[in-house]
């Protein structure tokens, strides 16, 4: 059933040196994109239907295509930013399968004309972004890459920083604050100059489109959500780690069949379908198949493709709080909803924890998420308030009797009763 | 660029239809029909909308996410909802997220009553808060600087000061320090925020995180009132608003933005310089020295007293107006000398005088550009001025062009420029030089010829058919050249005086035996060789040696100004000073036919005067040689030098009119023999400054501008009124008064003249000011070029473009000496300002210094002929070898005691080892303490 494209060769040994990359078929369909006209690659990605891999979900081509033609200085941009809990598949692929990377990003580069290139790497990846200087150099003595300037650049640690235009103001050695949009990076990006921004996975994608074609690519996965995708299952599941596999698959058969499912003798509770942003499901959603737009219908979204399991020993209020002040942790402060909606939210939790809230404060707790929900400068604010948002909707049952708990035993006391805090496993003990 | 035409599109908001101009942000555009959309980081005069706070959100037709109306432009046919229930959930939710970590201290807090928050609140909020969380707490309030105290815990971090110091006054220095709910405004290292601006950051924010360190608790909104005028402390003359309290106090002093003058900014010479008003050492009764004391007397006793002396002297008066004195002052005394005394000795210059036909060529309406010309310059030439230091206002206009729109700049300063970083080209020349600057610009350029200064037969001898340009072309041999211009070099040094041989012209004499003295001379033969029949085109060389300057530097500074529409050139008075000042000026006219700047296409010319209203007084006539309207006097009279030479002699009475020589004045030395000698010395003065009390016989307390009423002239043409705002301390009176008083007792005939009556009067007998009155200034100025009447000025055909050559550059350490913001009398009797007063600073190469054994912070005697002030040394990559500056103005060691009009070669002796370092020597005078942050 499960169909590899971007995982092909993951265990080979040596994989990341170009020698070996290129004994398995690499450098191929750089090879063949180079022959052909920039349009025809780019129509070739367009057809594809291939979605970007970071969250958005938004048409790679269609993204490509809206740089303008011309001679200028054009930039590519690959956000390796990994930074969404959960989220842990990029690290695989850049640690084993560099050159996968650097092909893909010099097809694109050629596609739409961008002449320098860079990949912003968080910076906890030091080992991967050592792998990567080392094929990037390989590459570059080579003379696989041509003109195209390729940098990689090491992140500073903040999570906003994977939000395209914070990532651009880093790159540009500024303060990592979302810009407004428009004007967007298409037009004026990295250094007010067109720049396209693609995920480490979308731009993995790129290569095996170019060499197979289209339509073999839409052969994979459903209409709308072509091709295979990476999953990072983490939480509480027996076999944690990346997945390949074809979109529109049963989400059930990913947590159960290859995660393994909760452990012995838990049930699932909830689980986030894409990364810790993404509104959680319930167990009986299981059975949805999990694509990018089965999962918007039903609430929520493919995001990152970082499934989170949470079985029934977490403490949903524990789970809220610890989201929260992630996001807290993690809010630039440049826009007033997720600067204070953030900060307020947490506040609200704690109070709930201490045995100081009342039922009615989950109203205002809601009332709060809504609130954020949109009026943002950019999704961060809205990364804490869908989730969140939604474990008070779907557990409010849960929430009061936390609530009726903790004012009981006079505060302290309901975390440890319910398993202590929930920790979101970011990373995955597999990669 | 020509001002784009505003095109206007039609949209619809809460379903009234509304026109408004194309491109404006639909927080703008809605104001067209009446519609108030709240903001909070929105300010259009900060550059590029943010977005930060959200206050503004919008819902617009066919956009599923409600919308930042800062950030949007009106497009026709857009469909604007902003009374849904939705964007009233939204306005409702951000106040409420704003208030979560505001303390809502209103009652305690200075802003109170007149503060955004509040009324954003009341207005768009939903009059609740469901927060009851504890907020975030900050040690407060701090000392951001000594100017500005910081309430961190009130800041909403829209994001405004920040903005204001990255992109408006571009110091860089504060920045959003953490993040998130932690983020706190500061700057990077906890250092004061110190800079010639920063007090706008406290008009800018909409809490009261930021105020004033002078009005904390000084008044509620409902004691005060405000009270529009102009502050007279600079020629920026920007527009301000007085809040004062109870009719007698100024308590604070804000920008009231006027784009034709000042943006909406405002230094902090003009924001806090008003303590000064109120300061105890101010003069506020009459005084007559009697025994040698000044001692208090009635009115009647001072002013009899200078009238005796007045008659008494006769035209042996002469009289020189500061710069702060209005047009109505300078006036009144000139008329008083000219027309009741007989005298023509009046100055309000300060370096010699300004030939009438020039006067009235630099004049000319179409020469002329206005302040927001440079908004839409196709290049900007800022020329023998420091914006910074002299009109600091126009120094933010001349970033925000460069910022905005990427306009080309030109910096053609002696001393090293804050705008040298903006500029496309740097001109750095040799002191005094301006005249071979702007020859070796107008050669470059194209226009111009020269005609030999002296000697034409030496001319013809030494080298004759050279086309400008050609000669000097790298195929030269290098060692040839070096040999003969050495040669020639040292022949020179033997008496040549004539100004004039072939190959003699070192660039910098100071440089020494490197690789530079080749180049130099190689240059300056081909010079010779280009300008040497008479009339020929100016050599673009040749001129630029004299410079000292580069002339590939000059190639790249005509690069940058030509062709790239209007050009707008901010140049200083300082250039017409001196000796060869009017050649200085023959240049500068031969530069505007240059650049093209005679049409009326948004190109132009704006000087800079060094006092205040230093066009307003020209152009009423207080200078030796024009009456008023520029026209020529019928004698005569001794300019300022001249005044103080003549004093004790040919003239015995002196009347000062907010005048302080002492201080101002170059040539401190011949104004203290000269007031010594003088009989009688008549002061109309704020401050027991040295003048005074040294040397006045008479004194009359003056007025401060926020107690006066008269008019002043922008250094654009811009008419401007002055107006009372309060009433002045009980023993003042105005000073057009007090010279009323004196015309009338002198003359004989009553003078009763209301204040408009008077403006009305002066305006009359200037042609081109005929008609004016004070209704038609009102409150936003009105340029008397864009009146009918600047017909009237008489017209002087722009003179041909002979450039004399200029003389060459004296071998040694040239002395520059320029004015800084700071070294002024608002800055010592202003309690807030005073650490910004400078102590003295020469500014050395630090070549220069390493050859005079200096090092930074060292002690050392600067002298002039046996005159000398004492100067800390400060080491400059920036300034040029051979060249070597002070300030003037400032209260010891001033500058002006060796300053003689032209750019003296100067003596530098060590006398101290710098004291142990507290830190390096900075060009910041007098760093304040450490700032404390959380």
């Amino acid at each position: 059933m499960t169909q590899h494209l971007l995982f092909k060769d993951i265990d080979e040994p040596g994989l990341s040196s170009l020698e070996v990359y290129e004994r398995r078929g690499g450098y191929q369909a750089l090879r063949k994109a180079l022959e052909m006209e920039p349009e025809a690659v780019l129509a070739e990605l367009n057809a594809s239907g291939l979605r970007g891999r970071g969250g958005a979900g938004f048409a790679m081509g269609k993204k490509a295509s809206f740089l303008p033609k011309g001679s200028m200085d054009k930039y590519l941009c690959c956000n390796a930013d990994e930074s969404e809990p959960g989220t842990f598949m990029d690290r695989e692929l850049m640690q084993k399968n560099p050159h996968l990377l650097i092909e893909g990003l010099a097809i694109a580069a050629y596609a739409v004309g961008a002449n320098k290139a860079f990949i912003f790497i968080r910076g906890e990846y030091e080992l991967q972004a050592t792998i990567l200087e080392r094929a990037v150099a390989e590459a570059k003595a080579a003379n696989l890459l041509g003109a195209l300037d390729l940098w990689v650049h090491r992140g500073a640690g903040a999570y906003i920083c994977g939000e395209e235009t914070a990532l651009l103001d880093s790159l540009e050695g500024k303060r990592g604050n979302p810009r407004l949009k428009p004007p967007f990076p298409a037009n004026q990006g990295l250094y007010q100059g067109p720049t396209l921004i693609n995920n480490v996975e979308t731009l993995c994608n790129v290569p095996a489109i170019v060499e197979h074609g289209a339509e073999w690519f839409k052969s994979v996965g459903t209409e709308k959500s072509a091709g295979t995708k990476l999953v990072s299952v983490s939480g509480n599941v027996r076999r944690p780690g990346n997945y390949e596999i074809p979109l529109g698959m049963r989400a059930g058969d990913i947590v159960y069949g290859l995660a393994g499912g909760p452990p012995e003798g838990r049930e699932v509770k909830c689980w986030f379908p894409g990364g810790s942003s993404a509104p959680v499901l319930l167990p009986e959603d299981l059975d949805l198949t999990y694509d990018f737009e089965t999962m918007a219908e039903a609430g929520s979204m493919l995001g990152s493709g970082a499934i989170i399991v949470v079985d029934d020993s977490t403490s949903i209020v524990s789970l809220a709080l610890r989201l929260a002040e992630f996001y807290r942790h993690e809010s630039c402060g440049k826009c007033t909803p997720c600067r204070e909606g953030t900060n307020w939210t947490v506040k609200m939790l704690e109070r709930i924890d201490n045995g100081e809230a009342t039922p009615a404060d989950l109203d205002t707790m809601a009332d709060v998420q809504t609130n954020i929900m949109g009026n943002c400068l950019c999704v961060l604010g809205d990364s804490m308030a869908m989730p969140v948002g939604s474990m008070i909707e779907k557990f409010r049952d849960e929430f009061e009797r936390h609530i009726e708990e903790a004012r009981r035993a006079g505060g302290g006391l309901p975390l440890a009763a319910h398993g202590g805090r929930a920790d979101l496993a970011v990373g995955s003990p597999a990669a | 660029m020509p001002r784009p035409e505003p095109k206007f599109v039609t949209f619809e908001i809460d379903g009234r239809e509304v026109s408004a101009p194309e491109g404006s942000m639909l927080v703008d555009g809605a104001k067209y029909g009446d519609v108030e959309i709240p903001v909070f980081c929105y300010e259009p005069k900060l550059g590029a909308p943010v977005g930060a706070c959200r206050m503004c959100l919008v819902e617009i037709e066919g956009i599923p996410k409600l919308q930042t109306a800062c950030s949007t432009p009106v497009k026709d046919g857009m469909v604007v909802t902003t009374t849904s229930d939705r964007v009233k959930n939204a306005q409702n939710a951000v106040v409420e997220f704003l208030l979560v970590n505001h303390p809502l201290d209103c009652p305690v807090c200075d802003k109170g009553g007149e503060c955004p928050l509040q009324d954003i609140t009341f207005g768009w909020g939903a009059g609740r808060s469901r927060f009851i969380e504890p907020k975030r707490h900050f040690k407060k309030p701090l000392e951001l600087s000594p100017l500005v105290h910081i309430d961190r815990e009130r800041c909403i971090l829209c994001y405004r000061c920040v903005r204001f110091s990255q992109e408006i006054s571009e110091d860089y220095q504060l920045v959003l320090v953490e993040r998130g709910d932690h983020t706190f405004v500061g700057t990077h290292d906890g250092h004061p925020y110190v800079g010639p601006f920063s007090g706008n950051i406290t008009q800018l924010c909409p809490v009261g995180a930021l105020l004033p360190s002078t009005y904390r608790f000084r008044a509620r909104p409902w004691d005060i009132e405000s009270a529009g005028t102009v502050c007279t402390m600079c020629p920026s003359q920007c527009n301000v608003e007085l809040t004062v309290r109870d009719d007698k106090k100024v308590l604070r002093v804000n920008a009231r933005d006027n784009t034709e003058v000042d943006d909406g900014w405002l230094c902090d010479k003009g924001r806090y310089g008003f303590q000064s008003f109120h300061a105890p050492e101010r003069i506020v009764e009459p005084m007559v020295r009697d025994g040698g004391e000044l001692r208090p007397v009635s009115w009647e006793r001072a002013i009899g007293d200078a009238v005796k002396a007045l008659d008494r002297a006769g035209e042996k008066t002469a009289a020189i107006v500061g710069g702060s004195a209005t047009n109505e002052e300078g006036f009144l005394t000139q008329f008083i000398l000219r027309d009741v005394l007989g005298s023509p000795h009046v100055d309000s210059r300060l370096g010699g005088t300004l030939d009438p036909e020039q006067a009235r060529q630099l004049a000319r309406p179409d020469l002329s550009a206005r302040v927001s010309d440079l908004d839409y310059a196709g290049a900007i030439l800022v020329l023998g001025t420091e914006p910074v230091d002299e009109a600091a206002i126009l120094d933010l206009r001349v970033r925000k062009a460069v910022r905005r729109r990427e306009v080309p700049l030109v910096v053609a300063t002696s001393r090293p420029s804050t705008l040298d970083p903006n500029a496309s080209a740097v001109l750095r020349y040799a002191p005094g030089a301006e005249e071979a600057l702007i020859g070796a610009l107008v050669a470059e350029l194209g226009g111009g010829t020269v005609e030999p200064a002296v000697a034409p037969e030496q001319a013809e001898g030494a080298g004759v058919g050279g086309a400008p340009g050609e000669g000097a072309s790298e195929g030269e041999a290098p060692g040839e050249a070096a040999s003969e211009g050495e040669a020639s070099g040292g022949a020179a040094s033997e008496g040549d005086t004539s100004g004039w041989s072939a190959v003699r012209f070192q660039p910098e004499p100071a440089r020494g035996e490197d690789e530079d003295s080749a180049d130099g001379a190689t240059a300056g033969g081909a010079a010779a060789g280009g300008a040497a029949t008479g009339g020929s085109q100016p050599d673009a060389r040749l001129f630029a040696e004299r410079a000292g300057v580069d002339p590939d530097a000059i190639a790249a500074a005509a690069a940058a100004l030509r062709g790239k529409g209007p050009v707008v050139v901010l140049w200083g008075e300082r250039v017409t000073h001196g000796a060869r000042g009017r050649q200085a000026t023959q240049a500068l006219l031969a530069l505007t036919r240059a650049l093209g700047l005679s049409s009326d296409d948004g190109s132009g010319m704006i000087e800079i005067p060094t006092g205040t209203n230093g066009r307003g007084l020209r152009e009423v006539g207080c200078v030796p040689n024009m009456k008023a309207g520029l026209t020529e006097a019928e004698t005569d009279g001794h300019d300022a030098a001249g005044i103080a030479g003549a004093l004790g002699e040919e003239v015995s009475a002196l009347v000062l009119v907010e005048a302080d020589p002492l201080r101002t004045h170059p040539g401190r030395d011949a104004w203290e023999r000269g007031l010594d000698a003088a009989n009688t010395v008549i002061a109309f003065s704020h401050f027991a400054d040295d003048t005074v009390t040294r040397h006045a016989d008479v004194v009359f307390p003056a007025q401060v501008y926020s107690e006066k009423d008269g008019t002043i002239t922008h250094p654009d043409g811009r008419v401007q009124r002055v107006r009372a705002s309060v009433k002045p301390p009980s023993g003042v009176r105005s000073g057009q008064d007090v010279l009323l008083e004196l015309l009338s007792r002198l003359s004989g005939a009553p003078f009763r003249l209301s204040p408009p009556q008077l403006t009305s009067f002066y305006a009359d007998t200037i042609p081109f000011y005929r008609g004016l009155t004070v209704d038609e200034i009102g409150g936003r100025g009105v340029r008397w070029q864009d009146r009918d009447a600047a017909g009237q000025l008489a017209q002087s055909p722009l003179p041909g473009t002979q450039l004399e050559e200029p003389p060459e550059l004296p071998d040694g350490l040239r002395l520059g000496t320029a004015p800084s913001l700071w070294a002024s009398a608002e800055t010592d009797h202003a309690a807030a300002l005073r650490f910004l007063a400078p102590t003295q600073r020469a500014d050395l190469a630090p070549a220069d210094a390493a050859r005079l054994g200096v090092g930074p912070g060292d002690l050392v005697e600067v002298a002039v002929n046996g005159t000398s002030v004492r100067a800390t040394a400060a080491l400059r990559s920036a300034v040029p070898e051979g060249s070597v500056f002070l300030i003037e103005g400032t209260n010891e060691d001033n500058a002006t005691a060796l300053a003689d009009g032209s750019a003296p070669v100067v003596e530098i002796r060590k006398l101290a080892d710098a004291p142990p370092a507290e830190g390096p020597v900075t060009d910041e005078p007098n760093p304040a303490p450490r700032a404390e942050t959380v």
